[in-house]
């Protein structure tokens, strides 16, 4: 099937930043965008697949971002860092992702597949792991899903969140401080899900229309 | 060193940007603070969740909405009122002009422009020799020679096309190669190639459509189209194939889509489509 490469990533193409590769995308080499999808395709489906549990909603979401980078690629500004632009679209993707599925649907979805961990006692522990984590609330799950898997670094999370750098920080070790308590009540017996379903309002703040990158 | 002190180094710690003096501090702490500890046990825990990775389908898909990108943007400018923003339709321009001229530069551009060099030879030849009566054997000669050379022309632009990098190319040059009444063997070959291995879902269903006008008519092409359906991938082209092999009506297309439920991971609306063809045939 990959007789013939559709502009891949290749061995020539490693050394360009990102940023070259969007300036590209902007002024017209719209094939360009598969070098960049071939670079993030996978770390955003690791991001809403964390998010969502549901693999199918996770490859709709990262096929949207990229729409909406093509759509948008005009205001990519040069000078910014094409990851937390990305980021940007990716959470505001996911957030009218939410407002269109009620709460209700979005927990009863399917998991996403299970893990191919070494023993019983690591697939169990990473399912209520997985469990834990949707119990979260929206914003706190994102935080520690951005800094843990997607390897942000705090002052790139801070600009993505339009915050300061100590605030990040805070949130992620409050976050981190939930995770653990509903990690532990879990592991003591089911939590009643309507305790700790995260509630409709508990949504990242939403970006003023003045910065919000579509 | 207190608990408060540590909520403030923990996630720098966490992420491995500590200074070693104040990480030590951290380890320090936490050897005799059970609960700072598990917050880092929690923290590596996560590691246990593991790499989610998207279907092979997903590129296929990115690749389809890339194909179909200028052409939606070109729709919009043909239908202003439906366009609010000043900047999509400024830049749907750009890319749709970008299109054209990068087409004339490339060598498929060249190709057409020997082409079209040649019609317009052919023309201007048969307009200047007026000297020989229109219907003289000598002149239908000549005639049939310049077509045959015409039908070459256009066979070598679609086999090039065909290759191409850019699947819009490509499906412009599947367009070109199924003009002809008759698929010479060549372009049959090169048409079955794709439908059999062109990574663009597009490229291979209008290769498909092509190849299924001939059918009729040469009968090896459809036993081409027949071997493509244990090979394909995607759910779109394979149930279009499933389709093509039930309007065909072969002996043998019932075996083949037993054979074709038989694959593992098969996608449910495939599966459902080969019972449906099953029984359509049966």
């Amino acid at each position: 099937m990959q007789k013939r490469p559709f502009l891949n990533e290749d061995h020539r193409m490693k050394s360009v930043p990102d940023e070259d590769v969007m300036l590209q995308v902007r002024n017209g080499e719209v094939e360009m965008l598969g070098v960049l999808f071939d670079r993030y395709q996978a770390p955003l489906f690791n991001f809403y697949a964390k998010m969502t549990q549901d693999r199918g909603v996770s490859e709709d979401l990262v096929q949207e971002v990229f729409l909406r980078i093509l759509r948008y690629r005009q205001t990519y500004r040069p000078g910014t860092a094409f990851r937390t632009w990305m980021y940007q679209i990716a959470r505001n993707t996911r957030i009218d992702q939410v407002r269109k599925v009620r709460p209700e649907t979005t927990l009863a979805s399917e998991p996403a597949a299970a893990s191919l961990s070494d023993s019983a006692q690591q697939q169990q522990e990473a399912a209520m792991l997985q469990r834990a984590l949707m119990h979260l609330p929206e914003d706190k799950r994102e935080i520690l899903v951005l800094s843990r898997f997607q390897e942000l670094k705090y002052d790139e999370i801070a600009r993505l969140l339009g915050c300061e750098v100590g605030a990040v920080k805070v949130r992620v070790y409050r976050a981190l401080q939930q995770l653990r308590e509903i990690y532990l009540q879990l592991e003591s017996g089911p939590i009643p899900t309507d305790l700790h379903r995260a509630p409709r309002d508990s949504l990242p703040p939403i970006v003023p229309p003045s910065r919000r990158v579509q | 060193m207190n608990c408060e002190r540590i909520a403030e180094l923990l996630p720098d710690y966490l992420q491995g940007s500590l200074a070693r003096e104040q990480s030590s501090q951290v380890k320090q702490h936490c050897e005799g603070c059970a609960s700072c500890a598990q917050d880092i046990v929690m923290w590596k825990k996560l590691a246990l969740l593991p790499d989610e990775q998207p279907s092979a389908e997903s590129r296929a898909r990115f690749e389809a909405m890339l194909q179909a990108f200028p052409a939606t943007t070109s729709e919009r400018i043909a239908s202003p009122q439906t366009t609010s923003p000043q900047n999509v339709s400024g830049s749907a321009k750009r890319v749709t002009r970008f299109g054209f001229f990068d087409w004339l530069r490339s060598p498929v551009g060249a190709v057409a422009w020997s082409a079209a060099l040649v019609i317009l030879g052919v023309v201007i030849g048969t307009r200047v020799n007026t000297s020989a009566p229109p219907s003289t054997p000598a002149h239908s000669e000549e005639l049939s020679a310049m077509r045959a050379e015409l039908t070459n022309m256009r066979q070598m632009v679609a086999l090039s096309m065909l290759q191409q990098q850019s699947a819009s190319e490509r499906l412009q040059g599947v367009s070109w190669s199924g003009r002809e009444d008759r698929l010479d063997p060549q372009i049959q070959a090169a048409l079955l190639r794709t439908l059999h291995s062109d990574n663009s879902v597009d490229v291979r269903l209008a290769a498909l459509d092509a190849l299924s006008r001939h059918a009729t008519a040469q009968p090896q092409v459809r036993k081409g189209v027949n071997d493509a359906l244990l090979e394909q991938q995607s759910p779109l082209v394979q149930v279009a194939l499933i389709d093509q092999l039930t309007e065909w009506r072969d002996p043998d297309a019932a075996q083949r889509l037993r054979n074709l439920q038989q694959t593992p991971n098969l996608n449910p609306a495939v599966r459902q489509r080969a019972e449906w063809a099953i029984s359509k045939l049966q």
